[in-house]
């Protein structure tokens, strides 16, 4: 295929530029703010931490890089690592590309490659490294296992090189959590990471009261390894980044902002131990007034699209001061409604249906470029949700025009299992121009066993995103990172013959149909109730014995009355019955005088 | 079958043979209790307190925000708005709409639908309902809460509620600036009444792929994840006096009680009189709590879910288990206090506040309180389990019945056969009776066919077209139908004999098929299946197997002739007419009447083809038949046929 090609070209360029570079470490620091067209602000930090370990025992030594990342690399066979905690949705409408994309919830996806690995031991280290991951990251990761992940074959392609001439097993895997709420607890960790503490630095931005205020927030975590050859001479690169929208109209303030109002508080200096420290302010749109003005603006070309940046090296500055950019509305301009072109590629998804029997989950695919787009459509729909592909349908809907029903080029479909695995869905496809296709299947509403529902079944139940990845032939709106470079100022000018896209829809909430929980409740309550009644007579009627008792077998003289009684009263101390019982039946079988009395143990 | 052979069951036993004498007894005395019981139910002792059962609700644990700009706001947009209106005088103003939704900075759409009229081929409604949604910041739109507002045009025949547009985008104005938002808010303002937020609910929930080729809804350009509540605003004026909470939807359907009792608790506390079934002030004074006042009450909730058709948009979203009311402001009439004029649109809006951020607060969907009440009085309900024995009380005499004819039907070939014999012991060897099944099956069967056809015809595209191609109106074309259905039911009985023991089989099955359809409606509408078993079941007492003549028999028939559906309709519409054009003339009012009665059936029949109401459906596919079973008894045909051939003998 044409995409695996281009994957072999783009491992060629990521070799290259090791050479013969003897061991370094360098970390950049990047943010990146953009004004989208719809008065959101978009805010991207970047923190790349580059490492030439070279062999493999270098990884004990680590630098910059935090350690646990580095034994990550020791203990499992992992290759490449991505990590998203989102909170919120990007709105491709409204916002554009992201640099990086994220699902809502959490998102792990990871590479394993090495010689005579079995997709058994991937499965194994893969539930383990999410555990890890887990632990690192406070997130709810360690609920990553079988039965949530899946084996894409089209949608993701490998970023990392491992440089071996001999064909090595390459494996990924990926998992969703959509239900993983994202917090300060989460934030904290990830900022325990960077090499700089928290409180200086771009990171001291990060502050958890305004991050988490935000409309949209993603933090990322990207680990590759880029080898020359085989686990000898290769790079580590950590990239973690935060990305951000605010709502200015939120903050107050007609339409103006500035760092201080976005973070809570101006920037103060810069890492000691990054090589580089920027920030970079998209320009395109003109009507903000900037306060101080750029350092310097560079343009970049990028697939027929230019943008303007001013940059802002922190590096340069000097002082103690709080260092703050405020973005003002400019006066001459009249606040006319911009109307920015939508971007080229968007999805959007939904059940439809109604009552608990039967459902439908359509993706609705948009096109909005002149040009039709190959597509790889990914679902990843959990077990409990028996999905019936025989229903699938893409059905296109030009914007003038009568709808019609295509075919899929490929399909990748395994069936899941319950409680065992996922169904797992790839579509390939091309979507035509200027036109929506709607993606179709149906399903069934189940009942799960009572003990699977979460303490809150009437909230429903998440359907983690479907992926959407595609070739854009134009650079508008896409910011991302090319594959063979790792800082985000390498976006600019990084034209390229094509632009790998990915997308994601929303997460979605299904009401399954819930018993009434309050039902075995109320039958324990009614259950213990009549067997606390029952329990009493039954009780006394299995362990009531009728016993024949000696009547006038006392002894006469006093000392034996006394013994007697002491002797008694011991025995029913110690509660043998069995003993009793039997003496009972001694003297019964004894006396021929003898009278009938009941006896309780 | 050993329970109905059992010997000692058998009327020889004295008990069973004293309560076949009395089964009419025994049936008036439940049919009494039965309604008694529903009188009782409108005593304080009989009904409870409300009360929240979903702590997530909370009401009123924040303060109200929304303050006086908010209403100057609301203010200033009715002002422009009634000045839209003079330009737009039978359509909605929608640019003017969502222009302002666009400027307060919600995501904004518009939704075209088409509702092709089924009768008269070719005649096509053309709606639009304008809708914006506010992203909530927290959540990735897995969640949503709808606040609509119906609009209606100036040259409408129903109250004006213009106010409800400006108070709607004063809400959503002032919700655009909060950041506590966890569930997307959908404003929406739809127009042609319920047909315009049908075609919106369905466009969202089925998404154009099962359009029917009647409505076309097509699909909607956003969507806001799973719809949790909604809330429907009908404002007449920003002065307002009362508000009065409507809750009854689509086949009797009603909203969880905790949304009604959420709605109770904030106006009270934002000191709005409101309540369900409210009345002006003045009237509000003279009873209150009364017994005759609490059953009034009852019976108006009934009333009202007994047609199955919705007093509200709300009632549209029942059916999706989104739990919904309106609130409909009354305009103030008296001016009493001037000084504080639109002081109550503040406290509206404080109450919308209030439910919105209640409902945000919700974590799960309702599902904590009843779904099946009658409302007794604002603050007194009466559950499920109270208010059924009273149905079950209408229902049971005509199982007893039938067990009690079953053991004298056949006791009777028993006691001949004893009789000539005088020998107990020959009981044994005596064949089993006879009776008709096969006959009475297919009588039953050829019943339910007709009520088959009333189903289907009408509602066969096949049939319009030939009817609307022949000239025919559609109220003349769905009488025509429904008129030649109702006489070949009417004549059945003459065209089909029941052999010996038929008449009494027959009524057996009647009577079990009667119990189990009534129970079965009360499950599905209680309303519609207590009213129905309130008439039905005095033919209980009055079928009689014995055949007395005569006054009873007579009376019997009349009264099966009147439960006819259509003689019904036509009764009720004629009451009607006689109390809105008393000066009219007996001929003249008959004729009116008549009109309306094939209007109100056309309607239903368009009810059921649009929304899914299932009353026209039930009453002809299964009400009917029944009739049809109950006109055959009560004429009493076979009998006459036996007494005669027996003379003839």
């Amino acid at each position: 295929m044409e995409l695996k090609i281009k994957i072999i070209c783009f491992i060629a360029l990521l070799v290259s530029p090791i050479g013969a570079v003897k061991e370094f470490s360098e970390f950049h620091e990047e943010l990146y703010i953009r004004p989208t067209s719809s008065g959101h602000v978009n805010t991207f930090f970047q923190f790349t931490t580059r490492w030439h370990y070279g062999d493999r025992e270098n990884l004990h030594n680590t630098q910059l890089i935090p350690r646990p990342i580095a034994e990550t690399l020791l203990l499992y066979d992992v290759k490449e690592l991505h990590i998203g905690l989102t909170q919120g949705l990007w709105r491709y409408e409204t916002f554009g590309y992201p640099v990086v994309d994220s699902a809502p919830g959490a998102e792990v996806r990871a590479w394993f490659a090495a010689e005579n690995l079995t997709s058994a031991d991937v499965d194994d280290q893969w539930t383990k490294l999410a555990s890890t991951f887990s632990g690192i990251l406070c997130a709810s990761l360690n609920f990553i296992d079988k039965t949530n992940s899946v084996e894409p074959k089209y949608s993701f392609r490998p970023t990392f090189a491992t440089g071996s001439k001999v064909n090595v097993p390459q494996f990924v895997r990926y998992a969703t959590l959509p239900r993983e709420i994202v917090c300060t607890e989460n934030l904290t960790p990830w900022k325990k990471l960077l090499p700089c503490n928290s409180k200086q630095s771009f990171a001291s931005l990060l502050n958890s009261g305004y991050v988490h205020n935000t409309n949209y927030h993603s933090l990322g975590m990207k680990m590759r390894t880029i080898c020359e050859s085989h686990n000898t001479n290769c790079i580590l690169e950590f990239t973690e980044t935060a990305n951000m929208v605010y709502d200015p109209k939120l903050l107050g303030a007609n339409g103006d902002f500035s760092l201080r109002r976005l973070f809570g508080q101006g920037l103060n200096g810069h890492c000691a131990l990054a090589k580089s420290s920027k920030i970079y302010v998209n320009l395109d749109d003109q009507s903000y007034d900037l306060t101080p003005l750029p350092m310097y603006n560079t343009t970049s070309k990028r697939g027929g699209s230019t943008s303007t940046f001013g940059v802002y090296d922190i590096q340069r500055l000097d002082g103690d001061k709080l260092f703050n950019i405020a973005w003002i509305k400019s006066k001459n301009n009249k606040p006319s409604i911009l109307l920015t072109p939508p971007p080229p590629l968007y999805a959007h998804r939904y059940i439809l249906g109604h009552g608990q029997e039967r459902g439908q989950i359509v993706t609705q695919i948009t096109n909005k470029h002149y040009h039709a787009l190959p597509i790889v459509f990914q679902e990843n729909i959990p077990w409990f949700v028996p999905s019936y592909m025989h229903t699938l349908k893409l059905i296109v809907q030009p914007s003038n025009g009568v709808e019609y029903q295509i075919q899929p080029r490929v399909m990748h479909y395994i069936p899941g299992v319950q409680r065992v695995r996922p169904y797992h869905l790839e579509l390939l496809f091309e979507i035509p121009a200027m036109s929506t296709v709607q993606i179709s299947f149906d399903f069934d509403y189940i009942f799960l066993k009572w003990l699977e529902y979460p303490p809150d079944a009437n909230h429903g139940h998440y359907l983690g995103s479907a992926i959407i990845t595609t070739q854009l032939p134009i650079g508008r709106n896409y910011t991302a990172i090319p594959i063979d470079k790792h800082l985000f100022v390498d976006s600019f000018n990084a034209t390229r013959s094509s632009y790998f896209l990915e997308i994601r829809t929303e997460s979605l909430i299904l009401s399954l149909p819930t018993p009434d929980f309050s039902m075995p409740y109320n039958v324990i309550c009614l259950a213990c109730t009549v067997v606390a009644l029952a329990f009493g007579p039954i009780h006394s009627v299995a362990t009531k014995r009728i016993v024949i008792e000696q009547k006038d077998g006392q002894p006469q003289s006093l000392k034996g009355k006394v013994l007697q009684k002491l002797f008694r009263r011991k025995q029913n101390n110690a509660g043998n019955s069995t003993k009793e019982v039997e003496q009972h039946e001694k003297l019964l079988f004894g006396q021929a005088a003898a009278d009938i009395s009941i006896r309780k143990n | 079958m050993g329970l109905l052979s059992d010997p000692s069951l058998t009327p020889r036993g004295k008990f069973g043979r004293t309560l076949a004498k009395h089964s009419g007894k025994i049936s008036l005395f439940f049919y009494i209790a039965g309604l008694a019981w529903f009188v009782c139910l409108s005593h304080p002792e009989f009904s409870h307190g409300t009360y929240l059962s979903e702590n997530a609700l909370s009401p009123g644990l924040v303060d109200p925000e929304i303050g006086q700009d908010s209403l100057r706001l609301a203010q200033s947009l009715y002002e422009e708005l009634q000045r839209e209106r003079t330009e737009h005088k039978s359509t909605t103003p929608h640019a003017w709409i969502a222009a302002k939704m666009h400027q307060i900075g919600l995501e904004t759409h518009v939704h075209n639908f088409t509702l092709r009229y089924p009768f008269s081929a070719g005649k096509e409604y053309h709606g639009k309902n304008v809708y914006g949604i506010l992203r909530a910041p927290r959540v990735s739109s897995t969640e949503g809460v709808v606040y609509a507002a119906p609009y209606r045009a100036v040259n409408s025949v129903h109250v004006d509620i213009t106010a409800s547009v400006p108070i709607l985008l004063a809400f959503a104005d002032f919700a655009r600036k909060k950041n506590y938002w966890a569930k997307d808010l959908v404003f929406l303002v739809t127009e042609q009444e319920q047909l315009g937020m049908h075609a919106w609910l369905e466009a969202y929930h089925e998404g154009g792929i099962r359009d029917s080729p009647i409505l076309r809804c097509g699909n909607l350009p956003a969507r806001a994840g799973a719809l949790q509540a909604a809330l429907n605003l009908e404002v007449q004026d920003l002065d307002i006096d009362y508000i009065d909470v409507k809750i009854e939807g689509l086949n009797g359907q009603l909203p969880n009680l905790d949304m009604f009792n959420l709605v109770q608790r904030l106006t009270s506390r934002s000191s709005l009189s409101s309540g369900y079934k409210h009345s002006p002030r003045k009237k509000r004074r003279s009873h209150r709590g009364s017994l005759e006042d609490n059953l009034r009450h009852m019976l108006e909730m009934l009333k009202i879910q007994a047609t199955g058709v919705p007093n509200g948009n709300h009632g549209l979203f029942h059916r999706y288990r989104i739990e919904s009311l309106t609130l409909e402001a009354v305009k103030r009439t008296t001016n009493t206090n001037n000084n504080n004029r639109y002081g109550s649109g503040l406290s509206l809006l404080k109450t919308i506040e209030g439910i919105s951020r209640s409902l945000n607060n919700l974590l799960e969907r309702f599902h904590q309180s009843y779904f099946f009440y009658i409302l007794v009085q604002n603050d007194r309900f009466v559950s499920i389990g109270d208010y059924m024995p009273c149905l079950i009380a209408l229902a049971s005499p005509m199982f007893i019945k039938a067990f009690l004819l079953w053991l004298t039907t056949t006791a009777t070939t028993d006691e001949t056969v004893s009789e000539d014999d005088s020998v107990p012991s020959h009981d044994e060897e005596k064949p089993p009776i006879q009776l008709p099944y096969i006959s009475v099956v297919l009588f039953m069967v050829s019943a339910l066919l007709l009520g088959f056809l009333c189903n289907t015809l009408p509602f066969s595209q096949h049939v319009r077209d030939y009817f609307t191609s022949m000239g025919v109106s559609t109220e003349m074309s769905v009488g025509l139908i429904l008129g030649v259905q109702v006489l070949l039911g009417t004549l059945l009985p003459l065209f089909y004999t029941l052999p010996e023991h038929g008449l009494e089989l027959l009524h057996i099955g009647v009577l079990i098929f009667m119990g189990v359809t009534l129970i079965v409606t009360g499950l599905l509408n209680f309303a519609l299946g207590f009213i129905l078993a309130v008439i039905i079941s005095p033919l209980t007492i009055l079928l009689n197997n014995e055949h007395s003549k005569g006054f009873r028999q007579n009376l019997t028939r009349l009264y099966t002739f009147l439960l006819n559906p259509i003689v019904i309709i036509y009764l009720l519409i004629l009451w009607l007419t006689l109390f809105e054009f008393p000066e009219l003339s007996f001929a003249e009012l008959g004729m009116r009447a008549l009109k309306a009665s094939l209007d109100a059936i056309t309607f239903g029949l368009m009810d059921s083809i649009i929304y899914g109401n299932w009353l026209y459906t039930a009453i002809a596919a299964i009400y009917f038949p029944l009739w049809i079973l109950l006109w055959t008894l009560s004429l009493g045909r076979q009998n006459l046929i036996t007494q005669l051939e027996k003379k003839t003998n």
